[in-house]
């Protein structure tokens, strides 16, 4: 037993703690597990969700600090690396912690009153804290190792959360669906992973990068970048691994819904940023495994076909999947604008910066929905007819999430797309800009669908309101909230992204 | 290429020589036909009852909870390996040994939540026990 061998385990106390907000999330999920275990038959509602959203909020004001203090961040001397590089805390896993943590926090405030009739609790909130735990991982996993564990970690959970509604048909069929998708994208992730390992012979990313210049087997990490790339896919919901979404999203109890496509999407972008990014770069990769236009063809196809389908749907639930499906389109701009020594650290902060905007916007409407699913509302455009003048300031709130979503002006969304697309310009890709945008004008036809069926029809039949649930409304509104100051605070917002995507290259 | 050729060759005897045994003791045997060579092998005992047994659907859930001390096992079998020589060579007793700690902590934790869940409890089903005493009649 050499010396080297034990690196791994005489690692400073220090070090350790930069993964706080993991570590946090993970005990979170452990106490959940023992408030249940202290009283098995009847664990207070408001107990497991106060400890869950303090749990969050905690490793959210940890990882605000992290990032303000410039821990990982070239500041303080750069990325910290743990365990013999199996991960690493930067400025941008901080930057998608923050993201996780604040989508995670709203979700379990909204699920105190979804929940409200419903058994098995705890188990609701603490797989929802642990698949945040495996999310907060990602972000930071720099070894393709590292990578599917976590991946796995943040899936498992989500499995059984989409089908939490055991008796609801279209929840378990959704939990199947979703179950299913994920396990064969998961071998395909895998087998990827494999043949990279079988070319480069090493699973830090790092490693894999230095390796990666040997033109030797270069067919073979072709299939390998491709087959990882699919496996990243499925997690941010991009074509061709999407369908599992409008089905899941439209099954899985609305809180979930809002988790999987803001936090579990932004996952799977923060860990297909740092292995593209790090394994494959652009520099040393052989010429015929040109991951770029394999982004850019998916990013293309996956915001029109979202945008497209989302304009047909007549369930507003499925409408904001589908539309989630586009935003993913447009968040992978951020991988396919890049090029070598262009201007990468904007492109991918841009992204980045998108991504939180769209963790407010879109986990605010879907909270919305969770809202209208708890009043009993239907589910289509109709049902929704005159909504606001039964509930205006839930309806002013949900009026924000959509234009901010259509990327109007006076809202957050405006500002981060408009980077997004500007950065593309700037990096000389003036056609994936423009698709952008185009998109972007259809989007507005069916976000507009929503607001007009709430401010301006009248109801096709009376509805009753009878509570005004207090979780759900303070997570909608400080969704709401977020969105808006998101406008003026966009700036710090972007810098803080573009600075910390900078050092990846 | 001639390793492959190797290999091929190899794989031509591994299923000619099984294929060869029993052409040969095909031909060679002679035919003595008798109920008893048909019956199932019970190590020697005389086998009762059929081999489609019901399971009771219960067991799923400790087969679960199995799995939680069969990954315990892979992980704690390379630790117990390098434990005494890390020790000896002056890695502090904390390094080496709170991880494991944390790690069977965290098993435990989930451990006692399905047992308090009523995971490990046995439920009777009276429709099932009345069935079963009926198919034994």
């Amino acid at each position: 037993m050499t010396p080297d061998a034990l690196a791994l385990q005489t690692e400073t106390v220090a070090a350790w703690t930069a993964l706080a907000p993991a570590i946090l999330l993970g005990l979170t999920g452990l106490a959940l597990l023992g408030v249940d275990t202290l009283w098995p038959d009847d664990p207070s509602n408001a107990v497991l969700a106060g400890v869950a959203a303090a749990g969050s909020i905690l490793s959210f004001a940890v990882t605000g600090w992290f990032l303000v203090a410039g821990t990982g961040q070239a500041s303080t001397g750069g990325a910290i690396a743990l365990y013999g590089d199996a991960l690493v805390v930067d400025g941008m896993s901080l930057f998608f912690t923050l993201i996780f943590t604040v989508v995670t926090a709203m979700v379990v405030v909204a699920a105190y009153d979804y929940l409200d009739d419903h058994s098995h609790r705890a188990e609701f909130y603490s797989l929802t804290l642990f698949a945040a735990t495996g999310m907060a991982v990602m972000a930071t996993a720099n070894s393709l190792a590292t990578v599917f564990i976590s991946l796995e970690l943040a899936s498992l959970p989500s499995y059984a959360l989409v089908a939490f509604l055991k008796t609801d048909r279209g929840s378990v069929e959704a939990g199947l669906k979703y179950f299913l998708i994920g396990a064969v994208s998961s071998a395909v992730l895998a087998f990827g992973i494999s043949l990279v390992y079988a070319v480069t012979g090493s699973l830090v990313l790092g490693d894999v990068a230095a390796a990666i210049g040997t033109p030797e087997m270069a067919g073979v990490l072709g299939l390998g970048v491709l087959m990882i790339l699919g496996g990243f896919a499925f997690k941010t919901a991009s074509v061709p691994f999407h369908f599992w979404a409008p089905e899941a999203y439209e099954g899985a109890p609305a809180p979930i819904s809002a988790f999987l496509s803001s936090a579990s999407k932004a996952a799977g972008f923060a860990v297909a940023f740092r292995v593209f990014v790090q394994a494959f770069p652009l520099e040393a990769v052989p010429a015929g495994v040109d991951w770029v236009i394999a982004f850019q063809v998916l990013a293309v196809v996956t915001m029109t076909l979202g945008n497209f389908a989302a304009a047909t749907q007549e369930n507003v639930k499925r409408m904001l999947a589908y539309s989630s499906i586009g935003h993913a389109g447009y968040a992978l701009i951020g991988l396919a604008a890049l090029t070598a020594g262009g201007p990468n650290g904007d492109v991918l902060g841009a992204s980045m910066a998108h991504l939180l905007v769209y963790g407010f916007m879109n986990t605010g409407a879907f909270l919305f929905i969770a809202l209208v699913e708890h009043w009993g509302v239907g589910r289509t455009f109709e049902d929704y007819n005159g909504l606001a003048s039964t509930a205006p300031i839930a309806a002013v709130a949900m009026t924000v999430f959509m234009f901010s979503l259509a990327g109007l002006p006076p809202f957050g969304g405006f500002l981060s797309k408009y980077v997004l697309f500007y950065s593309a310009i700037e990096a000389g890709f003036w056609w994936l800009a423009a698709v952008g945008a185009v998109n972007s004008a259809l989007s507005l036809f069916y976000y507009s669908r929503v607001v007009k069926a709430m401010w301006i029809e009248t109801p096709v039949a009376d509805f009753e309101i009878e509570s005004r649930p207090v979780g759900l409304y303070t997570a909608v509104l400080f969704a709401g909230v977020g969105t808006l100051l998101l406008l003026p605070g966009f700036g710090p917002v972007i810098e803080t992204a573009q600075t910390v995507a900078a050092t990846l290259f | 290429m001639s390793e492959w050729i190797a290999i091929g060759a190899l794989g031509l005897v591994a299923v000619g020589i099984p294929l060869g045994m029993m052409a040969v003791s095909a031909i060679l045997r002679p035919a003595v036909p008798e109920q008893g060579k048909g019956a199932t092998y019970e190590s020697g005992e005389i086998p009762t009852g059929t081999a489609r047994v019901q399971f009771n659907i219960q067991y799923y859930m400790v087969a679960l909870l199995f799995v939680v001390f069969d990954v315990e096992t892979v992980l704690i079998f390379p630790w117990t390996v390098i434990y005494r020589s890390a020790l000896s060579q002056g890695v502090a007793l904390s390094t080496v040994l709170w991880p494991m700690l944390a790690f069977v902590g965290i098993l435990v934790v989930g451990l006692v939540w399905a047992w308090r869940n009523g995971a490990v409890e046995w439920v009777k089903s009276p429709l099932a026990n009345r069935q079963k005493t009926e198919r034994n009649a």
